[in-house]
């Protein structure tokens, strides 16, 4: 055997090693639920009710509304991104407005213009109409 | 689960007509996985028409509107000759049973809970989601200066397959995860089918259970998972089509290209880098073969422009969404005052270039690939430049754009670089494998290799 064939075995032999998807093929055979609980609500660790507040919220709107959120972290990325997009995927067809840009900056008339405010785990202590209330938050309009 | 799966099985019966078309004698795993690539194609075609004539996507609608292009594909389709079965049968073997229980893990774990990735839910899933509110897509949400999180620019393919299979299927975020191992699997099922042409049953099932590692994405819910589909099959096609100069094998990958484009703006790019390596291939072999005979037909710039003019399908297919997006003054990140940030970067080139270096996923597979390049015969590798070229330009393309981008290099290197060199894998893996195997066979080149023009 010459040095270039024995050095293509080895190669070729590392190429198969280095791609092949182990952890795609133990998964057939493993418990599969520690993985499942992993991953499931992986982004929603910081607020896990988070989700279902959205949901209840989405029940108590109309598409076309336009909906502020108020959460308890109210940087950027300390949670409020997440909030934010998360907001706008439990709420497609509404608009939701944010009330923080990505550096830190108030939006303060996103929270004038908004026909609704959704506050999840703070109160707010403004003027305004509990359209809905549940465990987690409120939705609220404000009064003009 | 079993509604989505219909709707996916009723993407492949789409496509098949279409499959045949671009090339006659397509059979097996080659067509299986050709039909749902284009079936899911031109799902995103048909939402996309129908929503730019202003008809709102209902099942009704869709279908008439699939049926009506299926019946049409399949009258053009038995009107064309038979031609003589040229794809070589694919024979079974042990190692398939492994690419098959990679594909079953690859399923339980796409569908083991609704889409986890924050992409799916703040990009991909977000707009499929806004535009089935509407029926439609819905241009004011993408133009929004509070949805530019969403990279309104990006082009639609995979949100509008989430919104067919919503339309058939209801939306459900865990079972979308099926149509990531359809893309994935169609994938498989060409490179099999490729490899069967070019290698022992060994060797090309040893290849496909490698790839099935690399070319399925555990990216759920993104858009890799299609544009590594389509991009790879696209690339490796065009390889067939300038080693065979066989006009199906053209077809297709001008057409999976052409859809690669409208998967991500990498994709775009992958057309690009295509068309350059394309125009270097052909001048190259181009010049060597009219030095040999003063061949007409074969001269660099004639050679050149006749295979640039097979790739017409793809820049055809890329077009609309390109149109749309500027006629929708659609914002884009990287491009906006990127010169300046490429400018005021180039000092740093040897920074950024060795974060890239060591933030390289999966580095030792690199390493063996490059080691495989080194060793493989010099013939070998002037044959697959095509691929080795495609690759070079994809990676530079990538590094422009972190030279280029508007965010933080090293947030955006840590949160894109593993996927991006993800896309890029397969097409280098299989000509690398590809080389070695044949140069253990005692240097004997593939079969089609022999009635190449280009040998």
């Amino acid at each position: 055997m010459t040095l270039r064939r024995a050095l293509t075995i080895l190669c070729l032999a590392a190429i198969v090693a280095l791609s092949i998807g182990a952890r795609l093929l133990q998964l057939v055979f493993v418990d599969r639920a520690p993985l499942a609980r992993a991953l499931d609500g992986f982004y929603d660790r910081q607020w896990p009710q988070y989700p279902h507040f959205l949901s209840d919220l989405r029940e108590h709107t109309q598409p076309g509304d336009t909906i502020a959120v108020i959460v308890p972290a109210m940087g950027w990325d300390d949670g409020y991104s997440y909030a934010y997009y998360r907001a706008s995927y439990f709420l497609t067809g509404r608009e939701v407005l944010p009330l923080v840009t990505p550096d830190n900056r108030r939006l303060q008339r996103n929270f004038l213009a908004a026909k609704y405010i959704a506050v999840f785990g703070v109160r707010l202590r403004v003027p305004a109409d509990v359209i809905w209330q549940g465990d987690q938050g409120a939705l609220l309009r404000l009064r003009r | 689960m079993i509604p989505t799966l219909v709707a996916i099985l009723s993407l492949a019966v789409l496509g098949i007509p279409i499959a045949l078309n671009t090339d006659r004698s397509s059979r097996g795993p080659m067509i299986v996985g050709t039909s749902f690539l284009y079936g899911s194609g031109t799902m995103f075609l048909v939402l996309l028409t129908l929503s730019i004539v202003h008809i709102r996507w209902t099942l009704i609608s869709v279908s008439v509107a699939a049926l009506a292009i299926f019946c049409a594909a399949a009258v053009i389709a038995r009107r064309q000759p038979a031609t003589d079965n040229r794809q070589r049968p694919v024979r079974p073997h042990v190692f398939d049973v492994l690419t098959i229980l990679t594909i079953s893990g690859y399923t339980l774990f796409a569908t083991l809970v609704p889409l986890w990735e924050w992409d799916f839910w703040a990009i991909w899933g977000l707009k499929a989601k806004a535009f089935l509110e509407i029926g439609a897509i819905d241009w004011r949400f993408l133009q929004s200066p509070w949805n530019t999180f969403l990279h309104p620019d990006y082009p639609l393919l995979v949100p509008l397959n989430f919104d067919f299979v919503a339309l058939a299927a209801g939306w459900n975020d865990r079972w979308f995860g099926l149509l990531f191992v359809a893309w994935g699997m169609a994938l498989l099922l060409i490179i099999r089918a490729m490899a069967a042409r070019e290698m022992t049953p060994f060797y090309a099932s040893l290849l496909t259970f490698g790839l099935a590692g690399i070319g399925l994405s555990t990216n759920i819910g993104l858009a890799e998972g299609a544009l590594i589909a389509f991009g790879s099959a696209g690339v490796l096609f065009v390889r067939t089509g300038l080693l065979d100069d066989d006009a199906g094998s053209w077809r297709n990958g001008a057409l999976l290209l052409g859809f690669a484009a409208n998967c991500k703006n990498e994709g775009m790019a992958l057309l690009v880098a295509v068309t350059i390596a394309v125009l270097l291939v052909s001048w190259s072999r181009g010049l060597a073969v009219s030095r040999e005979n003063d061949d007409v037909a074969a001269q660099p710039r004639n050679r050149a422009t006749a295979r640039l003019l097979s790739l017409i399908p793809a820049y055809a297919l890329a077009a609309p969404w390109l149109v749309l997006r500027a006629t929708h003054v659609l914002a884009t990140d990287i491009a906006g005052g990127a010169l300046v940030r490429i400018m005021t970067r180039l000092p740093h080139a040897h920074q950024i270039l060795g974060y890239l270096a060591a933030k390289l996923y999966k580095p030792w597979f690199w390493v063996a690939i490059l080691a495989g390049i080194l060793i493989a015969p010099a013939a070998s590798r002037r044959r697959e430049a095509f691929v080795l070229l495609v690759t070079a330009i994809q990676l530079v393309f990538f590094a422009g754009a972190y030279f280029a981008t508007p965010h933080d290099i090293h947030w955006h290197v840590l949160t894109s670089w593993p996927r991006l060199t993800a896309q890029i894998a397969v097409p280098i893996t299989f000509v690398v494998f590809l080389m070695l195997a044949n140069s253990l066979r005692g240097g004997e080149d593939a079969p089609h290799a022999e009635v190449g023009s280009d040998q």
